[in-house]
Parts: C-alpha cells; structure tokens; sequence
C-alpha cells in the first residue's frame, strides 16, 4: 500500500546551511499492517511522514501510496489517507460534530454518509457527552479523540499516525491504540511514528530505525532482535544508535 | 475548482468569524453601535460645552477702559458684568484667565476700539464675537447718522446688494461632503475591519494547529484559499455596509437647535447619501475588487506570518498606505486622469468621490475597476503561491 523509495529532503537555512533531514530513506508498509518508525528527536520521522502526507515535497525520490504518487497526485493521495499528529489543534469555536461535518464535506461525502458516520465515531470514540462543545472547552484527551474521529472519518485505507499519544494521560493512549488495532483488524495499512517503546513493541508488526536522516533497520521485532543481539525494544534501539543500553 | 469544497470552506468560515467575539465587535459593535453613539454623544456633547463655556464666560466680569460714551453704553446693552474702571494690563488679565474678555479704547484719530480675547477658549471667544458684532452696528448707527445729519440718503452706504446662491443643489453639496469622507471611510473599514478575520484564517490556522488537518485534506491549496478568501470579502463588505449605514444614521440623529437652519441643513444632507440605482451598481462595481485586492493582500501577509502577533506587524503598517491615498483621493482638488486611476486605493477613492458628486466619466470609471480587478488578481495569485510553498507554510 505504502511504498517509499529513496525519499529525501533538504533544508536550506540562511544561519545553519544546507541540511539532509531526510536522506535516501525506502521502505514499505502493507495493507492489514502497521509499520512502527522509531527515532530520536530530530532523526527526520515527522519530515518523512510530512512527505509521505504530501505536505511537504520530497527534494528527491518518491512514493506511491495506494498506487498515487504524492509528488504527481498528491489530490489522490490525500483523499486515501488520515493523518494524525500528537500536537494537532481543533477550531476552538467549532463543536466536534460540527469540525467532522465539516471534514465530511472537504471529503466530498454526501449529508447521509456524513450523518452516519459522524453518529458512528462520536459512538465508537465515546464522545457523545462533548460533541457539542465547543472546541476551546475540550480537554487535551477530548482534542485528541477529535482529531482521531477526523482522521477516521472518511474511511480511508491508509492511516499516517505522528506521535498521536505524545502527552496524553493512559486512558486515551489506549483509545487510541486500540483504535489503531481495529483499523488493522480491517486490513489497513498504518505507518505509525512513536517515542514510547513499549508503544512500538505492542502495536507494531514492523519497525523501521530512523537517526540522522537515515533507515538504519527495518525487520519485524523477531528480526530485530537476531540482528542486535538484544531482547527489549529498547535495548535494541539504543543498540541501534549506537548507545550502551 | 470544485464549488462545493469552496462552499464548505466559506460555510465554516463564516460559522467560526460570527463566534468569534473580536471579529464581531470589529464587523457589527463598532459600525453598528460605538460610531453612533460616538457621533451621538459629540452631537449632544460639543454645544453644551460651548453653552457653558459661553455661560461661564457671561458670569465673569469683563474690564473695560473706553472714552466714548456711546461705545460705553452699546456695552452695558450687552447682558455681560462690566468693570469700567480696571486696574492693570488688560491684555494681561485676559491672558492670565482672571478675564474671559476685555474692551479697551486706544486713543487717535479716529480711536481704536481693541477687543482681547482668548481665541482657545469657545467661551472667550464668543464673549468677544458678541462684543464685535455690538460694536459693528453701533459703528453703521453712527454713520447713518453722521450721513442723515448731512442730508445724504443712507442707501450710499448699499449702491447694489451682493447674494452668493449655490447652484449646485443638495444632491450634490451631499455628494461632495459624502464625497469626501465616504471613500477614506470605506478604504480604511475594509482594511482595519477586515484585518482581523483574515489574520484568523491565516496565521490562525498556523498558531492553533489546523493548518496540517486542513492541508492533508482532499480539499485543494487553491480551493483552500479562494474560500478563505472569499469569506474575507463577505466580511469586508459588510463592514463597509454597516459602517455607512452607521454613519448615514448616526448624522441623521445628530442634535441640531431647532433655532439653528444651518445645523438642520447639515444634519439633511449628511442623513442623505445621493445614491440612485445606478450610482448603487457604480459603488458596488468600484467596491468589489478592492474588497478582493483587500482580503488577498491581507490574507497573503497572514500566510506569511509566523504567529498572529507578527502579522499584526505586517498588517498594521499597511493601513498607512491605505489612509494617505484614501484621503488624497476624495480632495475636490484632484482632477482624476487615466494614468491617476492606475494609482490603487486612492483611484477608488476618487472615483467614489466622482459618482457620489455626478460627475465621473466613463474611461475613469473603466480605467479604475479594470486597474483594481487587476490587482485583485495579482494579489490572489500572490496569496495562493505563497499558501502553496512548503518554506512560508512550516516556516518557524
């Protein structure tokens, strides 16, 4: 479903020069399958995933998501996924069924579709008692269900998850992982970037190592651990960047 | 283009820009209701103040040191306090405030009759305008007089009479005086009231953390920025609208003495704006591609800002520029020329000006909405490329 190849990105700053955020990474997620991408701050996974989410463009290489390329279709990209961040904010004067209504129409759903989903998700995402707040009365955990039930709305087949957990209490973490278990029990394809271990370790089927720029790893936690030799996620991470556990 | 993601776009806006307390009160609280009540109490304010002033005035004794018994005597018909023998400089007193005026004699041939008073003080000022205008008909008294102790008919003095009549009618003395504040009123409204919306669909999508959502939508960058846009125009021409039919009401009420014609002449034409059905389409035709030049101007420095506070540094400025031509445009001085009409805001103020008053010519008229058109499509295009590159949207 997701498949990246040689994708870079170049950052060019009057103060601190010419930058390689993100260089010559490839790697490929399939539909039913949640792809873990792990690294430290600054290691390029939010501009790989802003890339892949065609909101920024690649400086070279490319990738097909669904078999729509987001340099040449980005239109058709956009329309096969949802996008999430931990830091994303809401229209603090729009309720939440009014902000998905609204998303519903940006996704060109007609009224009867936008009905019952928007009733679906507010069911599923619990968030029936708040979906007529508005958003500037919302807790942090109430925000982020949100955003999910936005990313979700319009069904689509390809889920792009930054750091959706960051900052969030356990209750809604959880939602949300389980969120995105059910969107693989459905079959699809979710490239998930996350700081917490334990996180990565339960959720995801494959990890991909990112530092500096650059895939270090990909492989299932199995494959990780003959190739470093250590047990724990994040003992093989650290492992991998090169840091004594 | 798809109209209906414009449409959802606008829709959203305008459901977001009616909540928004700041954009009300900029759109609907200060047209509708701080201009009116401005003009009300200043209506109500500004005569009483002079009718204290010039009461307090009346009660204060005023010095006077004159020879002439009958210059004397026309200032005790005056319903002022005299003091008719002063001690001390009387130039003086009036300056230092212990006199709200002073008369004094200057001896020579013929005498000099000298009136102090201080110009900056209403209340001074008319106490000496009452003293002038006494002193002014005992002067014509005593030479009708002198001319009638002579046997020469007094109609000398008015060989023929001289009449001022203005032939330019009350639509047009409206049309001037609207003229002349109607344009800068309405460039400045379209600016400053539409400022704040646009900032909040711009840089607001940036500091609230919309603008990822948004921009990973299906709904394209063009799409995104024509409905912004386009909700900015709504907003700008209500301002415009409202501000005006503040205005036109807030003249209308304005306290007038029923002893005073003038004022009542004044607060019927201000109450007037000369406008028919086609002077209507002019206005409407000069107004909306500046409210498009506006919104896109404004929304592409928005887009450029980091967070609202530098877009605020980025918009204010840009009223400077608007307020000078605004103001130069609906002087009666400028005679509009083609290449005149090139010149943004101050061609739409002239042009206002024009129709208001009747008098604009067709090339202008055509020059300056085809020139402003333009304009508005430089600037869309300018906002739309500046919303599309990655370094202006992420830029930190």
């Amino acid at each position: 479903m997701i498949h990246v190849k040689s994708l870079s990105k170049t950052f060019t700053d009057p103060k601190l020069g010419t930058r390689n955020v993100v260089d010559n990474v490839s790697f490929d997620v399939r539909a039913g399958e949640v792809f873990g991408l792990l690294g430290p701050n600054g290691a390029g996974k939010t501009t790989t995933l802003r890339m892949i989410a065609t909101l920024l463009k690649p400086s070279s290489g490319t990738a097909t998501l669904n078999g729509a390329d987001i340099v040449t279709d980005p239109g058709k990209v956009r329309s096969q996924i949802g996008f999430l961040s931990g830091d994303m904010g809401v229209y603090a004067r729009l309720t939440p069924r009014e902000t998905l209504n609204y998303y519903g129409k940006l996704n060109s759903m007609d009224e009867a579709s936008r009905k019952s989903r928007i009733a679906e998700l507010l069911t599923t995402l619990d968030m029936n008692s708040f979906a007529d707040q508005r958003g500037d009365k919302l807790s942090t955990g109430m925000k982020q269900k949100m955003a999910i039930a936005r990313t979700m709305l319009h069904d689509p087949p390809i889920l792009i998850l930054d750091e959706p957990t960051s900052g969030l209490d356990v209750p809604t973490a959880r939602a949300i992982e389980a969120t995105v278990m059910d969107a693989k029990k459905a079959g699809k394809c979710v490239l998930y970037s996350t700081h917490i271990m334990e996180e990565a370790e339960y959720l995801c089927d494959r990890i991909g190592v990112i530092s500096g720029g650059k895939l270090k790893i990909t492989g299932t936690m199995e494959e990780l651990r003959v190739h470093t030799g250590k047990q724990r996620l994040r003992e093989i991470f650290l492992d991998l960047l090169g840091l004594a556990a | 283009m798809r109209f209906s993601i414009i449409k959802a776009i606008v829709q959203k806006e305008l459901l977001d820009l009616i909540r928004d307390r700041r954009a009300l009160i900029s759109m609907f609280f200060i047209p509708l209701v701080v201009f009116p009540l401005l003009v009300r109490a200043g209506s109500t304010l500004i005569p009483r103040l002079q009718d204290q002033a010039t009461t307090e005035a009346r009660a204060r004794t005023i010095p006077v040191r004159v020879e002439t018994p009958a210059v004397l005597k026309a200032l005790e018909s005056l319903d002022f306090k005299l003091d008719t023998a002063p001690i001390g400089d009387l130039k003086a007193m009036v300056e230092s405030q212990k006199a709200s005026a002073a008369v004094e004699e200057v001896a020579g041939s013929p005498p000099e009759i000298r009136i102090y008073a201080d110009f900056s003080n209403p209340g001074s000022s008319a106490t000496a305008a009452q003293i002038q205008t006494s002193l002014i008909g005992l002067r014509e008294q005593t030479i009708r007089e002198t001319l009638r102790g002579k046997g020469v008919d007094v109609g000398v003095l008015n060989p023929f009479k001289i009449d001022r009549e203005n032939a330019a009618g009350q639509r047009k003395m409206a049309g001037s005086v609207w003229g002349t504040v109607l344009g800068y009123m309405l460039m400045l409204m379209m600016f400053s009231g539409g400022m704040y919306p646009v900032m909040d669909m711009s840089v607001g999508e940036k500091e609230r953390k919309t603008i990822e959502a948004l921009l990973v939508s299906p709904a394209g960058r063009g799409e995104i920025v024509t409905g912004k846009i386009l909700t900015a125009v709504i907003s700008i021409l209500t301002t415009s609208i409202l501000t005006t039919g503040g205005m036109i009401f807030s003249f209308r009420s304005i306290n007038v003495s029923s002893q005073d014609p003038g004022g009542a002449r004044l607060r019927e034409m201000l109450g007037t704006i000369p406008l028919d059905s086609q002077s209507l389409l002019m206005l409407a035709a000069t107004l909306l591609p500046l409210a498009c030049f506006a919104a896109s101007l404004m929304f592409a420095l928005g887009v450029f800002a980091r967070s609202f506070k530098e877009a605020q540094t980025y918009l204010a400025p840009l009223l400077m520029f608007v307020i000078f031509p605004a103001i130069a445009g609906g002087l009666p001085g400028f005679k509009m020329t083609p290449i005149l009409s090139l010149i943004p805001i101050f061609n739409a103020s002239q042009i206002i000006r024009g129709i208001l008053v009747g008098d604009v010519t067709t090339v202008n008229f055509a020059v300056t909405t085809l020139a402003n058109l333009a304009y508005a499509a430089m600037a869309f295009l300018f906002a739309k490329t500046l919303f599309e590159r990655e370094t202006v949207l992420f830029r930190t």
